[in-house]
Formats: C-alpha cells, structure tokens, sequence
C-alpha cells in the first residue's frame, strides 16, 4: 500500500517538473540575451508589468474593505458575496472576458454609459486589460486576507479594544494594531494575486485584445511567437518563471514550510 | 447628581441575558474589589466603565466627566475616557517589545513609562516580545501599560490569578503607593480581595447584594454566596423573640431576641456531630444526612442535608470515630450562642 501510494506520489512529482526540465533543456541560452532585448520582449514586458503592479493596487485598494465586510461584520448576504468572491477562479478566464466585453463593452450594460457620458472605452485599451487582470487577481487577495481576519475576529476585536482603553483614536488602531496583525496575509494574497495578474491570458484576450505595445502581455506574446518562432516563446517563458520564483521564494515562509 | 473625582457609576445594562445593575463610588486612592460567582456579571462591569458596553439606564461619570448618560444622549468612545484596563489573558500587543507595550498610549510620557519599567522591575524586559515572557512578567507589562496614560480609574480583571510570589509582590507595591488611581478589581477569590481591597462589594446575578469592608462582609454576611467566601453558613429565617424560623420552617433557638427577618451566621466548627441524640443546655439540635466530606487542611468539612442545611467542620479523628459516610445519618447540634443573628 504504501509503496503504491509513494509511486503515485513520485509520479506527481514528475508531472509537476517535467515541464520546467523540458523547458530548461530546450533554452536557447546563447541567443538568449539577445532575444529578452528586443522591442516585442521588452513591450510585452512593459505592459505585463503596468497591467499587473496596476492591478495588484486596485485589488488592494478595494479587496481588503471587502474582505473586512466578509470577514469582520455581520451584514446579510455576506455569503451571496462570498460565492460571487470566488467565482472568478472557478470560472473558465475566457468566459470572464467574454462576460466582461458584453458589461463593459461598447455595446455593454455599463459600457455604453461610460462611452456616451465620459468618453471611457475599456476594451482593446490597456485599462481594459487591467479590469481583466484584477478579475481574475481579485478572488485570490479576498480570500486571503478574509480568512485571516476572520481566525483572528476575537483576537482583533480584544485588542483593538485595549489600545482604545489606552487613548488611542480608531485611525491610531488601525495603522498600529490591526495592519500589523494582517500584514503576512495580506502580502502572501498580494503576492498570490500579482502572480494570476501577470500569468493572466483568457480574459485579457478576450476582453482587452493582442495589441502589441498596448494590450499584449507576456503570455498572449509567449502564445503568438509559439507559433512563429519558438525560442522567442521560451525565452518569454523564461522571464515568467524567474518571475514565479521570486514570488515563491518571497513567500517561502508561508507555503515552503521548513518543518 | 454628585460625582465624584474617581468613578460614579449609577447604572444598569443589559448583557444577553444578564440584567447589571450597579451603584458604585470609588474615591481616587481607593480600591473597591467585586467579588462575585462566574457570571455574576463581573467582566461585564469592567467592559461597561471603559466603554466596551454601554448603559441602558444610568450614568457613569468618570474623573468627573459624564462618560456615559443615555437620557442625555452622552456616550464617550473608549479612547476619549481616561481608563487603563487589565483584562484577565492580559492582551499583550504581540507584535510590540515590551517598553512600547507600556509605551502605546498616545497619552503616555516616557518619564512615566521608564518609571513604571522600573517600579514593576521590567527595566532588563524591555526589548522582549511579549511570548517571551513569564505569567507573571506579562501581568506587570499589562498593568504598567494600563498606568502609563495616567488613568482616573485602573481595572483589574481577576489580577493576581497565577502569579509568582516576587510579580505579586511588585504589583502590590505599585497598587499601594499613594500615586494609585481609583481601583477596580474583579475577581472570585476572597484572599486576594482582603488583601488589595479598601471595600467590598459583592455581584450576584448582576445585582449588589453587599457592600462593605472585608471585615464587615466576613463578620457579617448578607447571602449564601458571601458567607461561603467567609466559610460560614448563612441562614434567612424570620425571629419572633428567641425563637427563628427558616425558610424550610425549621425552628432554630437564639440566644438573644430579635425579631422580623434575619441573617442567621453559623461558624462551621460551632455544629457539633454525635452518634446519638445529645442533651443538655440551650441547643439546637437535628438529625442529618451526610451530602459530602470535604478535606479542608487538617479538617474535613461535613456537607449536610437536613432542616437546616449547614457545613460542619470536624477532624479527620471525629469522621472516623463517627463512621461518617455520604449517606450517614448522623445528629448535629449547635448552641444557642454560637448563632450570630444579624438583621437582614
């Protein structure tokens, strides 16, 4: 039995390397340089990184008081909220685009609004791909920082309750005892929501389009040199999975347990 | 209405199904202690003078300010009162040293903060996080911390539960100087509110069923709950001369008349057991059964069940001699003299 068990086990192993080893060995490491520096690359790059460092402080700015109404108030429909929370990484990245271009869209249920009142297009611009990017990245900070807030509900509400004996004004409170207690859950969420920003491709195709320079991230680049010139989409690969580890390795703490 | 420099409280709230109801005044200088069963409301009390429950009824005013009124619409959040609270775990802030534990408060100076390091021998703890202290060592942070805004009024909630002798010592000294504020402890343990405590005031249920000093409340006990504290059985009865009826009926003789309802006090050691029916001078006498034996240092404290359900305290000799079981039946007397009657 348990030798059955580890075979299996080893074989998952496998699955999960197998990738990385292949990727690695096929490198084309002396062309290399040359191939990160061009202007597709260096684009592609650009545009990843506004799209996901943009995103990452949206799903900031708006996903923690939402994970606090979840997880520190008692409001109805808190589990309506919840679900709706989680469905972006449930469902498939191409349904969410396509959903979104018909919300948002010129033609849209919001969008033609924005378009007749403010002028505002979000599709095939680069704010579109950003309203992609911080669908799919929003679930994963949520959930995060809402459970952390709720395994320490009581904690929390002791607490704060002692530095308001001591004189101290709820925005005092906030900033020296309740950040702190959150800061681990809400760096690993950030982490963990840049990282699906960044490796985003369904949603953003769909929604915000393949437009060099403005719309076209690392992956939908990685995806379209596929099919013309392979060492290009290894070495797009490459820059992604430096990028992976970074952020595994920022965490290490937190997922890398070392017991 | 009065108030008075150190904490005025004329209130009630509600607490799930606990109805508080206190009348409470407590001097600057002053320690009151709050002697009450689990869930007589003690905590709740606390909660309500630093502004984590609110009245319903009332008013609390503190330092001399109206903190809480609900007829007039006043409610002071917690930060604007001046309190300093010491929760029972302590709530240490476990992501601060202990120097800017004691520091937190807006409020708190440095002088006064190096100050009660020092008084409270912290000073060597200053950089340690809070898990890495001691019981006791936390207690003192939590009560300097609490100190260091200077407060009117210093809660303590069940204070020296666990601690080492030198912590009890320490915190002790700090709570006696004459620079203390009004204190209030909660607690269920009589030998710790004797000895910090200027008053008691006993919590039943929510409500006051006694005030007084330690001396008043140990000689004479209004209920059940403060005589157990003290040891000694209390009986309700009603006396028409020497003669007290108990609310089971059971006549009970006195040695000086009274009369109207009263608070009978029965020493333990003052109920004599015997194998038979004694006789002689004035006595009360009953049969019994045995409910419980208890060890109580060198004695055994005889639980018994009868017209007049009191505790005896005999020697371990006597319950031999005795045969006592849980079960036995068994004559109790107690003379005349030795039952104090107290107005109730």
């Amino acid at each position: 039995m348990r030798r059955l068990l580890l075979t299996l086990a080893g074989l998952a192993v496998f699955l999960l390397a197998l990738p990385i080893v292949g990727l690695l060995q096929r490198m084309p490491w002396t062309s290399l340089p040359e191939l990160l520096a061009d202007d597709v690359t260096l684009d592609a790059l650009r545009v990843s990184l506004v799209v996901s460092l943009v995103a990452a402080v949206v799903v900031l700015v708006l996903g923690t008081p939402l994970a606090w109404a979840l997880g520190r108030t008692d409001l109805p429909g808190r589990r309506i909220v919840r679900a709706l929370v989680v469905l972006p990484m449930v469902l498939p990245p191409v349904v969410g685009g396509t959903a979104l271009l018909f919300a948002l869209g010129r033609r849209g249920l919001v969008g033609q609004w924005l378009d007749r009142w403010f002028g505002i297009t979000l599709p095939f611009t680069l704010t579109g791909a950003i309203v992609a990017a911080t669908f799919v990245a929003l679930p994963f900070y949520v959930i995060a920082v809402e459970g952390a807030l709720r395994s320490a509900r009581r904690e929390l509400d002791d607490l704060e309750g002692i530095a308001a004996t001591l004189g101290a004004p709820p925005f005092t409170v906030l900033r020296r005892i309740t950040l702190p207690r959150l800061l681990p859950a809400m760096g690993a969420g950030l982490a963990l929501a840049w990282a699906r920003a960044l490796g985003e491709f369904g949603a953003t195709i769909t929604f915000a389009g393949n437009l060099p320079g403005r719309t076209q991230t690392l992956p939908l680049a990685t995806f379209l040199a596929l099919q013309s010139e392979p060492e290009r989409a290894m070495a797009l690969s490459l820059v992604m999975l430096v990028v992976a580890l970074a952020v595994l390795l920022s965490m290490r703490d937190r997922w890398l347990p070392s017991r | 209405m009065n108030t008075s420099p150190g904490v005025s409280l004329a209130g009630s709230a509600r607490i799930g199904e606990l109805i508080l109801d206190v009348d409470l005044v407590i001097e600057p200088g002053e320690t009151v202690a709050v002697l009450g069963p689990n869930g007589a409301g003690k905590t709740s009390l606390l909660r309500l003078v630093v502004g984590l429950l609110t009245l319903e009824d009332g008013t609390l005013a503190i330092g001399g300010t109206m903190v809480d009124e609900p007829g007039a619409g006043t409610f002071l959040a917690p930060h604007l009162r001046r309190v300093g609270w010491v929760p029972q775990d302590r709530l240490l802030f476990p992501h601060l040293s202990v120097a800017a534990n004691v520091g937190f408060g807006p409020g708190a100076d440095a002088d006064r903060v190096a100050g009660l390091l020092d008084a409270l021998g912290l000073a060597g703890l200053a950089d340690r996080r809070p898990d890495e202290c001691s019981g006791g060592q936390a207690q003192r942070v939590a009560i300097a911390r609490a100190l260091a805004t200077d407060p009117v009024v210093l809660l303590l909630d069940e204070p020296s539960a666990a601690l080492d002798v030198e912590s009890r010592h320490l915190i002790n000294g700090v709570l006696a100087a004459d620079t203390a504020p009004a204190t209030l402890l909660v607690t269920h343990d009589p030998v710790e509110a004797a000895t910090l405590a200027d008053r008691l005031v006993i919590l039943e249920g929510g409500a006051v069923t006694q005030a007084g000093s330690p001396t008043e409340v140990r000689s004479r006990p209004r209920t059940r709950y403060a005589a157990s504290l003290a040891g000694l059985n209390l009986l309700e009865a009603t006396a028409s001369g020497t003669v007290a009826v108990t609310t089971l009926g059971t006549h009970v003789v006195l040695a000086e008349p009274a009369d109207g309802p009263v608070h009978l006090v029965v020493p333990p050691t003052a109920v004599a057991l015997h194998r038979s029916a004694p006789d002689g001078s004035p006595r009360n006498v009953w049969q019994a059964t045995v409910a419980d034996l208890q060890p109580a240092f060198e004695r055994v404290r005889v639980v018994l069940d009868g017209p007049l359900p009191v505790v005896a305290e005999v020697t371990p000799a006597a319950v031999e001699g005795l045969g006592l079981r849980i079960g036995s039946e068994v004559w109790a007397a107690v003379k005349a003299t030795e039952v104090a009657c107290h107005p109730a």
